[in-house]
């Protein structure tokens, strides 16, 4: 399992989104995204519903949002989540 | 918490939805610069009245309507998570009957004609009527508001009122309707389509993009009760106009609130965590000082008498900050909209954003907007008629370098569309 961290915490609208389809196309089966936001990423989101990848969105106590994303339907997510 | 929620990708409007709308207010921008123009060379000899009044409507809603709408059925399905069903459709009807309702007006107002003043109130109230009643019914669903979706409803609701009170004006102009309470009408519709629609949709909005496009530290709690706050002060005055009640204290109050609510913003923009040079934070801080002085005037205004060139400096303030906001959002929205549907489409030769419009483009565009604004307010303190007809090319030359940039957006969408190639993934 190879971890693709991709911390948009300081980087400007769309950057994040920018960044994340360019790893979202080249995944391979043995990679996740970990993305770490300020903001629910939906557009982002979105398109990861409809190319049906597998994902997690979770904000931590300190609401920051934690998004994992994977084409790999046998990876347990949550337990992959560094919070 | 664990999420699953989001919107569907089918259920976000098409570009064409907002390219249509913004093309049509740079278009007007235009138009009314050329107005301008006509008016400076003594080519027009319409009287005072109708001039001010036809600057004010083609500004109000040939320009502002027009850009605000658009973004409104672009941003209300990712600011406020609702969804307007068939946004093509009902975004045409409105689109449609705005542009003629605009016209007739526009002409009511310079020829006087009873029937212009009468088509206007039915063509240009559907329009707006039925925009709004689309956006509220929606809004209205919403269960748990942010501070932005619970300010574009009242945003709307202001606008609701405002558009019922200018339909009322329009049918008393043309003589349908007697219009006993003209003035008390006439001051109420400026303030809920100044005050409410147009700064507080501004001060919603800003809540979300502000932090998000520039990652600024977030604003402080207590701007929750701002949208709120104006709201009641605005029906306060409502109450207070038809009781004959003064609303000079409201008045006071209500500049206050947007002079705190421009520094808090400028101050959220200092403060940014990753400070770049960008063309819409300028537009950002231009608009946030032009509503501080603005607002700074109309507060002035409320304890002294002032003499009518501030009191013009105040509107051209105003007028500067509302566009300024635009503005910003325009060169933020249309790169980013172009890039995001060619980019989900599959297209993997979509144009980044800065190859739609460079941010160069927008720096020009943001000195040709400060030039036009330092050319009216000199205009309005000494008076040369010369600086008049250059006050006027400059906003010809602000919108129409909009507009070409606008234009160049759709062409580079649809070359992208038509010859590069989709890539499944």
């Amino acid at each position: 399992m190879q971890k693709i961290l991709l911390d948009a915490r300081e980087m400007e609208h769309p950057e994040p989104l920018q960044i994340s389809l360019t790893h979202l196309r080249t995944m391979k089966n043995n990679e996740y995204l970990y993305m770490i936001n300020l903001r629910k990423p939906i557009p982002l989101l979105e398109i990861v519903k409809e190319k049906e990848f597998f994902y997690i969105a979770h904000q931590d106590s300190k609401e920051i949002w934690h998004i994992l994303i994977t084409k790999n339907a046998t990876y347990n997510l949550e337990e992959l989540l560094d919070v | 918490m664990f999420s699953q929620g989001g919107l569907s990708l089918e259920q976000a409007p098409p570009i064409s939805v907002v390219m249509k709308f913004f093309i049509t207010a740079s278009i007007f921008g235009l138009l009314l610069g050329l107005y301008l123009l006509a008016n400076s060379s003594g080519l027009l000899t319409y009287s005072t009245y109708a001039y001010k009044v036809t600057i004010t409507h083609f500004l109000a809603l040939g320009v502002m309507a027009s850009f605000m709408l658009g973004a409104l059925f672009q941003m209300l399905p990712v600011i406020a998570g609702v969804v307007i069903k068939m946004p093509t459709k009902k975004s045409m009807v409105v689109h449609v009957l705005l542009m003629v309702g605009v016209f007739l007006q526009l002409f009511a107002f310079n020829t006087s004609i009873s029937l212009l003043y009468l088509f206007s109130a039915i063509i240009l109230g559907s329009a707006l009527l039925h925009a709004t009643t689309v956006m509220i019914k929606e809004l209205i669903k919403v269960q748990d508001h942010s501070s932005s979706s619970k300010g574009m409803l009242l945003s709307l609701s202001s606008f609701t009122i405002a558009i019922l009170f200018g339909i009322y004006l329009l049918l008393t102009l043309g003589g349908y309707i007697k219009g006993d309470s003209f003035a008390q009408v006439k001051e109420a519709h400026y303030s809920f389509a100044l005050f409410g629609w147009v700064a507080l949709l501004i001060v919603s909005v800003s809540f979300q993009v502000v932090e998000m496009f520039y990652v600024t530290p977030k604003y402080p709690i207590m701007s929750k009760y701002l949208v709120t706050t104006i709201a009641m002060l605005l029906l306060l005055k409502l109450i207070a106009l038809f009781i004959s009640l003064p609303t000079v204290g409201i008045d006071l109050f209500l500049a206050l609130l947007f002079i705190v609510y421009g520094v808090i913003t400028l101050n959220r923009l200092y403060k940014r965590k990753r400070p770049t040079s960008d063309a819409t934070v300028w537009f950002w801080r231009l608009g946030m000082g032009l509503l501080i002085i603005s607002m700074t005037i109309t507060a002035l205004g409320t304890i002294s008498s002032i003499d009518e060139g501030l009191k013009m400096l105040s509107y051209l303030a105003f007028i500067g900050f509302a566009l300024s906001i635009v503005f910003a959002m325009n060169y933020k929205i249309v790169p980013f909209l172009t890039w995001f549907h060619l980019s989900n489409q599959g297209y993997m030769e979509a144009p980044m954003m800065h190859d739609v419009i460079h941010p160069k483009k927008a720096k020009i565009h943001f000195y040709i907007h400060v030039a036009m604004l330092l050319a009216w307010s000199l205009y309005i303190l000494f008076n040369p008629p010369m600086i008049s007809i250059l006050a006027s090319l400059l906003v010809v030359l602000s919108f129409g370098w909009l507009l070409y940039h606008l234009i160049f957006a759709v062409k580079k969408y649809n070359y992208t569309q038509k010859h590069t190639e989709k890539m499944e993934w």
